[in-house]
């Protein structure tokens, strides 16, 4: 078997080859078709271990032949376990195994992914690596195909990955985006700069699409949801789940397209999609507060600025909901919601006077760039103020009201600048929390290394202390011992003298002085 | 899992999951509640009980099932229970298993081999595959087909425990091949030492194919209609 690398350009070098190309991931490149590889003898101990005559290597060894040589006769089809296994005489749970062990490690259905693999038990590890990078291996000599084959095999080194189209985005997006000026006529001619530069007169931007125009597209019927109407919509939508039809029969004033794109446009709206299951009851009492007021709530949702302060107070009030909590903070899936969050948690931490502080700062000095007068801040400053307040103080529904209607003084301030205010006022809060821990952490330092030295010293200290009884005890042995030599002298001076004045005989003296 | 006549085992169902199938079919002034399903016979009994209520009250059964259900649940545990503690035969036992059933409007005909010995086999996982592979859509068929496998199963696994005791009554001639004893015990098994001798393959016949490939179909409502006419006769 020859194995060549993939390689993106291999036109080529493929025509001067003359047998059949497969790719398998090039993880699989241990495959052999003569032997039984280690990986294999592992997986499949009860085929080796020779304790039944019903598994044997052999035995294996067609099993896996054959339905690799099956899938190879028409590799643009997904071979499934079932067409399979009328061909082999077996138990069907062990040729399933060996077939799961195949597909797991690419050696069939390596192009074909299956779409609900996730379905499967998870014996069948589909391995992730399924990049482009295939290695080619041509067909054993003895498999069905002949091995002299037309020389051309097409490039497939690209998996065929498809997703499902979600339903509702293709539903809806059909058509090309439309500006606001023709569907609506009856609409005033003021006209708003927006984020995206497409122009929306102030009525439709109202009517709850602000990022997206998507509730311009097509249907001239979507003009307002009223606040009924979008309670309802949300309440089917978490019963009905993704039954659009029972949805919009319940919302009897909008035709299906209208439910999924104005679903899409609340700011929760993708959340509710996705756990329709009927998760989310614990927080449908929440919604039906916030939305006891959704004129001030749709007018909210003009920029992500202002949208997501707000899911930021929802966000508080439902300190309470413990559960309920946890899946708002899930939903804050996008970028700028999350940078939201972020102020709101920092704003938190440092205080509110603190906040204020860097608001401040952070205003003077957007305004100092854009040079535009800082007096359009004024409103946003003590919105600001009011926020940092509240959001460290308690968190009543009649605060958010007071504040929404706060809010509605803002309504011509541009909104690039505003989305530029809370993000310098975020780091600016940012930065005042993060000194306050770096000066925590020098201090914490600076403990430390005190309380080492400490301890180094006190080690110190206890060594010459024991040292010093050390030589205490050996002053006192020496002494000990001085008093015994002399002791010992003394005694034999004085058995010398005895000696000497007894008188000494000649042999005494001789064997004294040996 | 060595798969060689080792010695007996414990009586158990030879899946990975021992699960006990349960058929239910009361009839009670001029009610019927049919029912199969798979139960843990290490559940404590109480949840028969609170199975039983639920039931009776998802259905809006008349009371009286509520005391039908508990019996007939506790009675074929307590069949099952009444085997666990005999040996049942073990060695290799490829048997064939067949599949005719109809689940509303879907039927099914299939045979396959089934290892007896395999106990980590798995007939949900083979329901799964099957109805995922022929797109069967009707989701109450896969576990219709797993209960059908596991019946079966358990009625050869009921028939090992007696072949066992046989064959320990007659012991002590009956030391050497298992496989010979096992296949006339009953008369199900295959034939295993020809089958995967050296000499044959494991790939099937051609004319053997049809037998063993899985056939469905979907059938017409009046169709449906008949064939349950037909069985409720049958069954009086």
């Amino acid at each position: 078997m020859e194995v060549t690398t993939d390689r993106s350009s291999s036109k080529d070098a493929e025509l001067e080859l003359e047998l059949e190309l497969y790719t398998i991931p090039a993880q699989s490149s241990w495959f052999v078709w003569d032997d039984i590889h280690e990986i294999e003898r592992r997986e499949f101990t009860e085929f080796f271990s020779e304790s039944s005559i019903t598994r044997t290597p052999k035995v294996y060894k067609e099993y896996r032949d054959f339905i690799i040589n099956k899938y190879r006769e028409d590799t643009s089809r997904r071979l499934t376990f079932t067409s399979i296994r009328k061909y082999l005489i077996g138990d069907v749970n062990l040729l399933r195994k060996v077939f799961l062990f195949l597909e797991k490690w690419g050696l069939i259905n390596f192009l074909q992914k299956s779409d609900d693999v996730v379905v499967e038990e998870s014996e069948a590890k589909i391995e992730q690596g399924t990049t482009p990078a295939g290695i080619r291996v041509t067909s054993t000599p003895n498999s069905t195909r002949p091995v002299i084959a037309p020389p051309l095999v097409e490039e497939r080194a690209e998996p065929a990955l498809t997703f499902p189209p979600l339903t509702s985005y293709s539903d809806v997006f059909k058509k090309p985006a439309l500006v606001c000026g023709q569907p609506c006529p009856s609409h005033s001619a003021a006209f708003y700069e927006h984020n995206n530069k497409s122009n929306l007169c102030d009525k439709c931007f109202k009517n709850g699409g602000e990022n997206n125009s998507a509730e311009l597209i097509g249907s001239s019927a979507a003009a307002a949801w009223t606040e009924e109407e979008t309670l309802l919509l949300l309440e089917s939508v978490l019963k009905h789940g993704h039954d659009w039809e029972l949805v919009a029969q319940s919302v009897s004033t909008k035709s299906r397209l209208d439910c999924i794109s104005k679903l899409i446009e609340l700011p929760f709206g993708d959340f509710l999609m996705g756990s329709a299951s009927g998760r989310l009851r614990s927080s449908v009492p929440t919604e039906d507060e916030h939305l006891s007021s959704p004129s001030n709530l749709v007018q909210q949702m003009k920029t992500d600025g202002q949208e997501h302060k707000e899911t930021e107070t929802r966000e508080e009030n439902e300190e309470d909901e413990p559960p309920a909590k946890r899946k708002r903070a899930a939903m804050m899936s996008d970028g700028d919601s999350y940078l939201m969050k972020q102020v709101a948690a920092m704003a938190c931490k440092v205080g509110p006077s603190v906040t204020t502080a860097a608001a401040k700062a952070a205003i003077a000095a957007l305004c100092d760039e854009a040079s535009c007068p800082k007096d359009i801040f004024e409103t946003t400053s003590d919105y600001k103020n009011s926020a940092a307040d509240r959001s460290v103080g308690d968190k009543d529904t009649s605060d958010i009201e007071e504040q929404q209607e706060e809010k509605e003084g803002l309504e011509d301030l541009p909104v690039g600048l505003r989305m530029r205010v809370s993000v310098a006022t975020a780091l600016g809060a940012a930065a005042a929390h993060a000194k306050v821990l770096a000066d925590q952490e020098e201090r914490e330092m600076e403990l430390l290394v005190a309380s080492v030295i400490d301890q180094q010293l006190k080690k110190m200290k206890s060594k010459l202390k024991f040292l010093e009884e050390l030589e205490v005890i050996m002053d006192a042995e020496e002494k000990v011992m001085e008093g015994a030599k002399e002791t010992i002298i003394q005694e034999r001076i004085s058995v010398l003298q005895s000696a000497f004045s007894g008188g000494i005989t000649k042999r005494w003296d001789h064997t004294c002085v040996k | 899992m060595k798969a060689s006549g080792k010695g007996p085992v414990k009586f158990r169902m030879p899946t990975a999951e021992n699960l006990v199938p349960i058929r239910l079919d009361i009839q009670f002034e001029g009610q019927r509640y049919k029912d199969a399903f798979t139960w843990n016979p290490s559940d404590p009994d109480n949840e028969i009980v609170v199975f039983a209520r639920r039931t009776v009250k998802d259905l809006k059964l008349p009371p009286a099932f509520f005391s039908q259900i508990s019996q007939s649940i506790q009675s074929q545990l307590a069949d099952f229970r009444a085997y666990e503690g005999q040996d049942m035969y073990t060695g290799e036992k490829i048997i064939p298993i067949k599949l005719d059933l109809r689940v509303n409007h879907t039927l099914i005909k299939d045979q396959f081999l089934w290892d007896l010995n395999n106990f980590e086999s798995d007939p949900e996982e083979f329901a799964r595959t099957l109805c995922k592979d022929l797109g069967v859509e009707d989701p109450e068929v896969g576990p219709a087909v797993a209960f059908a496998i596991r019946e079966q199963l358990y009625e050869i696994a009921v028939q090992s425990v007696s072949s066992a005791r046989e064959s320990r009554l007659s012991k002590k001639s009956r030391r050497g091949s298992d496989y010979g004893s096992a296949s006339k015990a009953s008369g199900l098994s295959m034939d295993l030492v020809k089958l995967f001798s050296f000499k044959s393959s494991v790939v099937r016949k051609r004319k053997d194919l049809d037998v063993y490939e899985p056939m469905v179909d979907l059938l017409t409502n009046e169709e449906v209609d008949a064939l349950e006419a037909r069985e409720e006769r049958h069954a009086r």
